[in-house]
């Protein structure tokens, strides 16, 4: 179904209520991307992960906002170098207002390294997390 | 539905409160984080009066009887659903048969949960509140046990996970220290009954929680603030953040469960943009009272409210987003 005008306009009110300057939806055949000015800001840039050619996936952000690599409230990032995780861990955030949106991992593997700089502006689409996958398992998206 | 499967100490079913009874006697009850719970239930897409568990001590287990969404907010807490670790003022959705396991609290004194739809207990006196006092609301007026089984109200959404940032952070006091918590006070009543000496001692002291202190009230330590002579009046209404002066001159802060009225002079009364704070300070731990007039009182407020405000329309950012995507 596309998206209709009334659906950006009602979506950009909700954008400037909520004090969010970005969003990005993607969808088969169609991609919308808002951006509500609010003076200076870091333009979202919606990097692609380049297929690795070593078989490892990646967890990327599916919202434009900061990256967090641990919780505020905690020392600790949700994951290290090295770490061994399941699939649909959670392995950062992004902030996004005063939501904190999970960056969830694709599959069960191995850490290889958290790309992303914590505090960094990230997009949709932006790696986050390159984890070697486990031998058999299979992304779940 | 849910089970509980183990309890320690006096976890109880909590909405927002009790409002309309005080004229005959009964107290609030309510929540003593109200931020918190109204989080958990914004957080959910649920009435923000629903009704959700208030946990004090830890550890804390339970059973889902049926898929759900849930919601944890207040307190720090240690906390996992079937194995996955439960990042905190987070919701996540439990299947049929998956156990929460609520650990540690490395900060705050209460944790809330809350549930898609609310935990369905019948309303008592306009309100699903438990008044331990009195021992009814909530689950049959009392603490939750090992074993009580609570019906929720069915709600089909499907979420995703998703968190929110504290109320500590967005609200965050200059001051504060991890074990001192600063509370903004307004002065009451009674305040011109004590010496300036004494008004001074009451302000600069840092004022310990003794383990006398619980959903009824805090009981304080420190230097012992006396009237210049003593006051003694007839009991007459106070409200929960009313800060007492009994004779041993050591302070009492009337809480949730606190009676509605009382004859200890008054010397000031916390506001109820800080009374959560209040909630979330542990046994132990140091408060510090700050006076405020009464137009910034009311500016607290505002801010709380504007944070809240802000919660609500960004979860609902969230949700108007997942229906343009799956329309």
């Amino acid at each position: 179904m596309p998206i209709e005008l009334t659906d950006i306009a009602r979506l950009a009110q909700i954008l400037e209520k909520s004090g969010v300057d970005t969003i990005e939806i993607e969808e088969p055949g169609q991609s919308l991307k808002l951006v509500v000015d609010t003076g200076p800001r870091m333009a979202a840039s919606p990097t692609l992960a380049a297929p690795a050619a070593d078989h490892s996936v990646i967890a990327k952000a599916d919202v434009a906002g900061h990256f967090l690599a641990a919780h505020p409230w905690r020392d600790k990032p949700f994951v290290a170098q090295g770490q061994r995780i399941e699939a649909g861990a959670v392995v950062g955030l992004v902030k996004i207002g005063l939501l904190y949106a999970p960056i969830v991992a694709p599959a069960a593997g191995t850490v290889d390294a958290v790309i992303a700089e914590p505090g960094a502006t990230v997009g949709y689409g932006t790696p986050i997390v390159r984890i070697r996958p486990l031998a058999g398992s299979s992304p779940i998206n | 539905m849910i089970e509980i499967l183990s309890v320690t100490g006096p976890a109880s079913v909590q909405d927002l409160g009790r409002f309309d009874q005080y004229r005959f006697g009964v107290g609030t009850s309510g929540a003593m984080d109200d931020v918190a719970l109204r989080a958990g239930n914004i957080l959910l897409g649920n009435d923000e009066n629903s009704a959700g568990i208030e946990i004090p001590m830890l550890p804390f287990k339970l059973r889902f009887g049926r898929d759900m969404a849930f919601a944890l907010t207040g307190a720090d807490v240690e906390a996992e659903i079937a194995g996955r670790v439960i990042p905190p003022w987070w919701r996540s959705h439990a299947r049929t048969g998956d156990i929460l396991t609520v650990k540690a609290m490395p900060r705050g004194a209460r944790s809330y949960l809350t549930f898609g739809g609310g935990i369905d207990v019948p309303m008592v006196l306009g309100s699903r509140s438990t008044q331990f006092r009195s021992e009814f609301g909530g689950w049959h007026g009392r603490p939750l046990q090992a074993g009580d089984i609570l019906p929720c109200t069915a709600s089909t959404a499907t979420i995703g996970e998703l968190g929110v940032e504290p109320a500590e952070i967005t609200l965050v006091r200059p001051n504060a220290t991890p074990d001192e918590t600063v509370v903004r006070v307004v002065i009451a009543g009674e305040y011109d009954g004590f010496a300036a000496t004494t008004q001074a001692l009451f302000w600069s002291s840092s004022w310990k929680i003794t383990p006398q202190s619980n959903r009824y009230g805090y009981r304080l330590q420190g230097p012992a603030v006396k009237p210049e002579v003593p006051i003694e009046k007839r009991s007459h209404g106070i409200v929960p953040g009313v800060i007492q002066i009994p004779p041993n001159g050591q302070p009492i802060i009337q809480m949730r469960d606190a009676q509605t009225s009382g004859g200890y002079p008054k010397i000031a009364t916390v506001i109820r943009a800080d009374l959560w704070r209040v909630g979330q300070a542990r046994l132990g731990g140091k408060l510090r009272f700050e006076q405020t007039a009464y137009t910034d009182a009311l500016a607290a407020e505002a801010e709380m409210s504007a944070y809240l405000d802000r919660l609500r329309t960004n979860v609902r950012l969230v949700e108007e987003t997942r229906t343009c995507r799956s329309s």
